[in-house]
């Protein structure tokens, strides 16, 4: 954290022009837990509706009835509930990489938006953890997953992809909350050093005894640093581990090495699409635009553009090996994805993912907000289809014939899916308003030294 | 198969045969048969003594699914049947049963019988005593034949359907004791066939066919191995007629002839696609063309007049193509021509049979493939009679109308004016178990025993003897009673008794009197008929009979259609519901069509050249309108049937049947003229043209079939040439490079060094990922697909052994069958335009049990593993339904629970269940299980018995059981001389997809062989 100031201004970091003293940090950001809005109500509102519906259609309709509410089916077992689950680990990835990563490569330009990107994870990984829940036949038997002694002998098949999912996906969790929790500890005592009644108990609770002495700074720098270090390699694995669920099998569509580091690629696009989907309102609403400039906004333009060339390629070269290889099924799963019936999605995949994002290339849409709203949008369809089409289409047409068939999602998958990003928002809505939303502490590193504060002070008058 | 029986006899029949003789004495009382009351369901407090629990109980008995009454062995569990099975000792069927035949349990156990006699009362019906209703049909009896009474007096009419001898014996006593009229009727019937034969030969009963010597088979539309007199027999003729024979390097050719292509038809070597009513032109053409200018005999005239040039212009295909089956009977030895069948009663039906037997006859096959009986029963002049009925009661004149085992309300066309002239019959009886059309409007039900719960018999062939026994005592919560002992008891009220007192006597006394003295002790004679199902009466030789001169005017052109729509309407029975009698069995309308592979909803087939001009699609809703009626029903593309034809099943579209036969699909009958053919009386089917309109709706087809019958050139389905077996097959090198694979996968491998059955499988290739560290057998399977006419039994049978769910029409529709077994179908040649060579693939798809299993190694929690003994096992409680082993799985054999399928089953149908099978959870993954349960219980009955290893053919899976063709063989592929090591011996043995993903499937296949030469990649 040691970074000189001018080595921090350079890659991105911007001190608030509006902000002079520490004090007005701590003001600014703690701010926004204090006054809920009425648009904040509303979307509240939305949210828990919705996690309403979610939890209703899977609880007390899927559950008791049975996995036939959805529309899955033979031959296509997998349908929107893996395709989202799949979307929701890929988004989870990219807090990991903005905090993580970009930590340990020192770049300065993440510290305002890595808290949100962090809880992004966070919720992101808790909502798609739900859904292999939510796609077995026998939820209450999903536990049988977990290698545990048992007076059976009963133990996990090390072999299944599926096991290795939930060992990735928990170790995910777990490495992403703690990551985000430490990060959280000094920001939480600022908040508890403001706050009052019921809620100073719980900041009290939740920080620790954070006292900001030399000692528990050192301590604080070494286990962020710590940390970073190891949900680093994690954002690689996951979704390898991922991908593999579909590589390691022998689906036609699905049985390909790229798939790897095509998921992961694919991953951090999406991931990154969404943080911005989502910094942009936030930056509204908090009022966060002095920190969030189109200076950071064009840096995740440019990953996005990057990642979105490393997706289409690998698209392109499944198209390409699928017919190199001369092997006749693998030919026509991959003719059947674009012309067969099911061509609609993954044109969509191919338009949002490919196509759309050559606009980055342009320095005024990536300087656009709006645009690149707009434009993170079409990414975060177009991932989903993507995951659709590998999922669905796959499994609609693989060797034999007389068994092919089509796959329609249900409306209660559908609502399980739109609920999924109501179940997401319902936490983020909670963070925003329970934890301070931009890292305070990172944001007062960047301050310029106290005697320009005199300055710039005189300047006001 | 005379040595396959007598290997099978070794094993299965010696059971079997312990089993069965539990009955002859005091056990067929104890299951109690129609002779006591209907006894009160009682835990066992004094436990029978044939009862063991969980150990099966096996009686033979006859089919009563339908006339060609097959041999029945029943399994019953706990004094319940659960299982019917073909029965190898009868001579007629000879093992093997139709899908038709699993059904009937259904009958038994069907929810909607009547629970006692019902007695109208108003609109409703009020649940009566026997006594009571009795007592009330031998009044209305005596009223009605009381001179004075003009109001509601008249004669007794009694409709009848199939049964067997002695019953039909005993209806035709109650009806001349009462002097009434009896009429004898069913939409699917052989009147035109055996009116023929009394033409030609003076003989009143129907040819028998011996299909398996012929090594020339030409049907003309008859749909023989489906819906035709015995399907079984003669499924099983045309799988032994067409397989190759390797000892004289023959193989039987099969030419279908008729404008749409039914199951026997899709099992054809060659098509040729004539005109819809040219029968008799085109085999009075190929038999002037065989016997030549010089022809003789009675029709020497007739053939005279016919020419392979006039066939060919009736028939709208090529001479040459007349010419050439010409040729083939001249030149292939034996030869069999048959038809037409029901789907062709059009109003010349008689004279295209008599054409068809002139055919037969100028190509010397009678005595040789076709055989005419003489035994007399009266010829039957079935819906001219019942034309003769319905005005007698729409006069007035009849009085009392009782209908048994027949169902005219819904098998007569509606121009028949049946439910009108049956409305002005005073008192309406009907013997009928469960509700139907007839029944709908009866005063009086008094409901009759299923088969399997009542005594009679059969006699399926002159000089066979069956005897039809209860197998179990009558399902307590439907008071029914035997049709016989209700007639007999209203005899007695009327004062007319019979020297029996119950059918049950009456029945032994009938045979007792056809006994001869000389065959020796008739109590003998009864419990060997009771305990192999059959007896066999010598018949002395009779000569071939002669060829007679027709004693009246045939006509034997194409007879004119009704109607000036512009496609013809062919109207044939269905392969599940036959004429609609089983249209209320789940499993019937679950199973999918062996044609089109649909399910519950009736469909309109239709050339695909003749949709598209009419820029309709498969699925469009179309209203079809004859002259006669209209019905809307959807399209299904169908390359096999000519493009100016359309068709449409018989047997669905039922208003008052039962929750499963209600509103599912239309009444083909709607369309049709109400005419009967003459002279043979028999309803006509292809009688009318019709127009077809789109209406502009449309529907997603309820259907199994994934790519419309396309195999998109995979190696699922392979043929070989005839011409090329004993060669070197073609595949091995084209999969040189798998073959090098396997050798060095460590897993696989080494080839096989010479054909021998012991050095397959290849060395090493059996256990695939899994060490052979096991001592015991290691189960294999293996199918002939030459053999294998896809007529679906085994689809039902495993339903019935394993507790197989259905779902429901909306379910297929979305992909949810449940089937563990499926036909798929493959069309690789079909050309409705002109005659070629046809070229359809069956192929009877289930779990692989493959070595290297991909849905192993994905699944979780260890719910899908492999036995030591080769079983791709499925653990039910163990299963999260991760859904990943169905992914994985490339034949897409594994079937999901995705909802509590069983929890929609009604009492008593759930009464089937077997009880060694678990009945599977929501939310798992199940699959065949190779009939794990009979591989158990032979390995215990094995080990009871002197710790012996399980013999070969002693598991025989449900599968194996039901096939009427033998396609399928199981066994121990270990044991270098089980059948399954020797079949899969043959140079036809492929493994399906194996060469792909090297799955190494422990079912093996034996490819089609085909007369054509095979296009390369359909190998």
């Amino acid at each position: 954290m040691a970074t000189s100031e001018k080595e921090v201004v350079e890659r991105g970091a911007l001190a608030h022009p509006d902000l002079h003293r520490l004090d007005d940090v701590n003001r600014d950001v703690l701010r926004a837990l204090k006054t809920p809005g009425k648009g904040w109500w509303i979307l509240f509102g939305v949210a828990a509706t919705g996690v309403g519906l979610f939890l209703g259609a899977w609880l007390l309709i899927q559950v008791p009835y049975g996995i036939g509410v959805a529309g899955l089916t033979s031959p296509v077992g997998w349908g929107v509930y893996i395709t989202t689950f799949v979307f929701w680990v890929g988004i989870a990835h990219s807090g990991t990489l903005i905090s993580a990563i970009l930590f340990l490569f020192r770049a300065p330009w993440r510290q305002s938006i890595y808290r949100a990107a962090e809880a992004m994870t966070v919720f992101a990984v808790m909502t798609a953890g739900l859904f292999p829940l939510i796609h077995v036949g026998r939820l209450w038997h999903a536990y049988w997953l977990i290698p545990y002694p048992n007076s059976r002998f009963l133990w996990p098949n090390f072999k299944s992809p599926l096991v290795w999912d939930v060992f990735a996906i928990t170790t995910y969790f777990t490495v992403s909350a703690t990551f985000f929790f430490i990060g959280c500890i000094p920001d939480i005592a600022a908040a508890r050093d403001r706050a009052t009644g019921l809620r100073k108990k719980f900041y009290q609770l939740i920080s620790l005894g954070w006292q900001g002495t030399d000692s528990q700074w050192h301590h604080f720098g070494n286990a962020y640093v710590f940390l970073a270090a190891l949900a680093t390699p994690l954002v690689l694995s996951v979704h390898s581990v991922v991908s593999w669920d579909f590589a390691m099998s022998i689906v036609p569509g699905w049985h390909t090495t790229i798939f790897a580091p095509y998921f992961v690629a694919g991953a951090i696009f999406s991931g990154i699409a969404m943080v911005i989907t989502l910094v942009v309102p936030m930056r509204k609403i908090f009022g966060l635009e002095a920190y969030l400039t189109t200076k950071h906004f064009d840096a995740m333009a440019k990953l996005m553009l990057l990642t979105s060339l490393i997706v289409f390629y690998a698209y392109l070269s499944e198209f390409f090996l699928a017919w190199y290889s001369g092997e006749e099924i693998e030919r026509t799963a991959f003719w059947n994805r674009v012309f067969g019936n099911y061509w609609w999605a993954s044109w969509i995949m191919l338009t949002c993912n490919g196509l759309v994002p050559i606009m980055l290339w342009f320095k005024r849409v990536r300087h656009s907000i709006p645009a690149l709203f707009v434009i993170t949008i079409f990414v975060n369809i177009g991932m989903w289809f993507e995951r659709y089409v590998i999922v669905v289409v796959s499994l609609s047409h693989e060797y034999e014939p007389f068994a092919w068939g089509l796959y329609r999602p249900s409306i209660v998958e559908m609502t399980i899916l739109l609920g999924s990003f109501c179940w997401f928002g319902f936490w983020f809505l909670l963070f925003t308003r329970l934890l301070p939303p931009v890292a305070i502490q990172e944001l007062k590193e960047v301050m310029p030294p106290p005697m320009r504060r005199k300055k710039s002070l005189e300047a006001h008058g | 198969m005379s040595r396959d029986l007598a290997e099978r006899a070794d094993g299965i029949l010696r059971r079997d045969f312990l089993k069965v003789v539990g009955v002859t004495g005091a056990g067929a009382t104890l299951t109690g048969c129609s002779t006591q009351d209907v006894e009160k369901l009682l835990p066992y407090v004094v436990a029978p003594e044939e009862i063991t629990p969980g150990v099966a109980t096996w009686y033979t008995t006859v089919c009563g699914g339908c006339a060609a009454e097959c041999g029945m062995w029943v399994r019953t569990r706990e004094g319940r049947a659960v299982k019917v099975e073909g029965n190898p000792s009868h001579p007629v069927s000879q093992g093997g049963i139709c899908s038709r035949g699993h059904a009937t349990l259904q009958h038994l156990y069907n929810p909607d019988r009547f629970h006692g006699p019902m007695i109208r009362e108003g609109a409703v019906f009020r649940q009566g005593t026997w006594d009571e209703a009795e007592r009330l049909l031998a009044a209305r009896l005596r009223r009605a034949r009381n001179p004075q009474n003009v109001v509601d007096g008249g004669d007794v009419l009694l409709m009848t359907g199939h049964t067997g001898p002695t019953m039909s014996r005993l209806l035709d006593e109650f009806v001349a004791a009462l002097g009434g009229l009896r009429v004898d009727y069913d939409a699917v019937s052989d009147a035109p066939l055996l009116e023929a034969a009394r033409i030609a030969y003076g003989v009143s009963s129907i040819p028998r066919y011996d299909i398996g010597a012929a090594r020339l088979l030409v049907s003309f539309g008859y749909d023989f191995i489906d819906t035709g007199a015995s399907p079984v027999e003669h499924n099983k003729g045309l799988a032994r007629m067409s397989a190759v024979n390797d000892e004289e390097g023959s193989k039987g050719r099969f030419v279908f002839l008729g404008p749409r292509l039914s199951l026997t038809g899709l099992n054809a070597d060659e098509w040729i696609p004539i005109r819809p009513g040219s029968e008799a032109a085109v085999a009075l053409g190929i038999a002037s063309a065989i016997a030549g200018p010089d022809a003789a005999g009675p029709y020497a005239s007739l053939l005279q007049a016919y020419s392979p040039a006039s066939a060919a212009e009736a028939a709208g295909v090529s001479e040459e193509a007349i010419m050439a089956l010409a040729e083939r009977f001249r030149s292939e030895g034996a030869s069999l021509a048959l038809g037409p069948g029901v789907g062709a009663h059009h109003r010349n039906a008689t004279a295209a049979n008599l054409a068809v037997m002139i055919l037969n006859h100028v190509a010397g096959n009678v005595g040789r493939t076709v055989h005419y009986d003489t035994v007399s029963s009266a010829a039957a002049n079935p819906m001219a009679e019942m034309q003769g009925a319905i005005a007698a009661m729409a006069a007035g004149d009849i009085g009392v109308a009782i209908v048994h085992g027949a169902n005219p309300a819904y098998s007569l066309p509606a121009a028949a004016g049946f439910l009108a002239a049956f409305e002005r019959v005073p008192f309406k009886v009907s013997f009928s178990s469960a509700m139907d059309e007839t029944a709908a409007l009866a005063d009086l039900v008094l409901p009759d025993r299923h088969f399997l719960e009542a005594w009679g018999d059969s006699m399926p062939r002159p000089g066979v003897m069956a005897i039809q026994q209860p197998v179990m005592s009558a399902v307590p919560m439907f008071d029914s009673k035997q049709a016989g002992d209700v007639l007999l008891a209203v005899l007695a009220l009327n004062g007319t008794a019979q020297a029996s007192a119950t059918f049950y006597e009456y029945l032994r006394s009938a045979h007792m009197a056809m006994h001869d003295a000389a065959m020796g002790d008739f109590e003998a004679m009864w419990r060997e008929a009771l305990r192999t199902g059959s007896v066999t009466h010598a018949m002395p030789a009779a000569a071939a009979p002669e060829l007679r001169a027709p004693d009246r005017a045939l006509a034997f052109d194409t007879p004119a259609f009704d109607g000036s729509g512009d496609l013809t309407l062919v109207v044939h029975p269905s392969s599940r519901f036959a004429g609609g009698e089983f249209a209320n069995s789940p499993w019937m309308q679950e199973l999918p069509d062996p044609v089109s592979k649909i399910v519950w909803h009736s469909w309109l087939e239709i050339n695909p050249v003749t949709a598209e001009a009419r820029g309709l699609r498969n699925g469009d809703l179309v209203s079809v309108t004859s002259p006669h009626g209209a019905v809307e029903v959807p399209l299904w593309l169908y390359p096999g049937i000519r493009e100016d034809v359309v068709a449409l099943a018989m047997g669905a579209g039922h208003t008052s049947m039962g929750r499963y036969a209600d509103g599912h699909g239309v009444n083909a009958l709607d369309l049709l003229p109400a005419s009967a053919e003459q002279p043979s009386g028999a309803m006509v089917t292809l009688a009318t043209t019709v127009t077809v309109e789109a209406t502009g709706r449309g529907m997603r087809l309820a259907t199994v079939d994934g790519s419309a019958g396309d195999q998109h050139d995979r190696p699922i389905a392979p043929a070989v040439q005839f011409a090329l077996l004993g060669q070197e097959p073609a595949a091995e090198e084209e999969h040189e490079e798998l073959m090098e694979l396997q050798g060095g996968g460590g897993f696989i491998p080494v080839p096989a060094e010479d054909g021998s059955p012991a050095s397959f499988p290849l060395e090493g290739s059996r256990y695939g990922m899994y060490a052979d560290a096991h001592e015991g057998p290691r189960w294999a399977m293996a199918i002939d697909l030459d053999k294998c006419t896809g007529c679906s039994a085994c689809v039902t049978a495993c339903q019935a052994e394993n507790n197989v769910p259905w779902t429901g029409e909306d379910q297929v529709r979305m992909g949810r069958d449940m089937m563990w077994i499926r036909i798929e179908r493959y069309y690789e040649h079909v050309d409705a335009t002109q005659a070629s060579d046809l070229d359809v693939r069956f192929l009877p798809m289930l779990c692989q049990h493959c070595n290297n299993a991909p849905c192993e190694p994905v699944c979780p929690v260890f719910a899908t593993y492999h036995t030591p003994e080769g079983v791709n096992a499925q653990i039910y409680n163990r299963c999260v339904g991760t859904r990943y082993c169905a992914n994985n799985c490339p034949y897409k054999v594994r079937v999901f629970n995705w909802y509590r399928y069983t929890d929609a089953i009604p009492e008593p149908l759930n009464w089937q269940w077997n009880p060694d099978v678990t009945v599977r959870d929501n939310g798992v993954m199940e699959k065949c299980s190779f009939c794990m349960q009979r591989i158990r219980e032979a390995e215990n009955r094995a080990a009871l018995e002197d710790r012996r290893p399980v013999r070969d053919g002693e598991v025989v899976p449900a599968c194996e059981q039901s096939c009427p063709a033998e396609a399928i063989v199981f066994g121990n592929i270990r044991d270098p001389n089980a059948r399954v090591t020797q079949v899969v011996a043959s140079e036809r043995t492929y493994r399906v997809l194996d060469v792909v993903i090297n799955t190494q499937p422990a079912v093996n296949y034996l490819r089609k062989v085909t007369f054509h030469e095979v296009e390369a990649g359909h190998v």
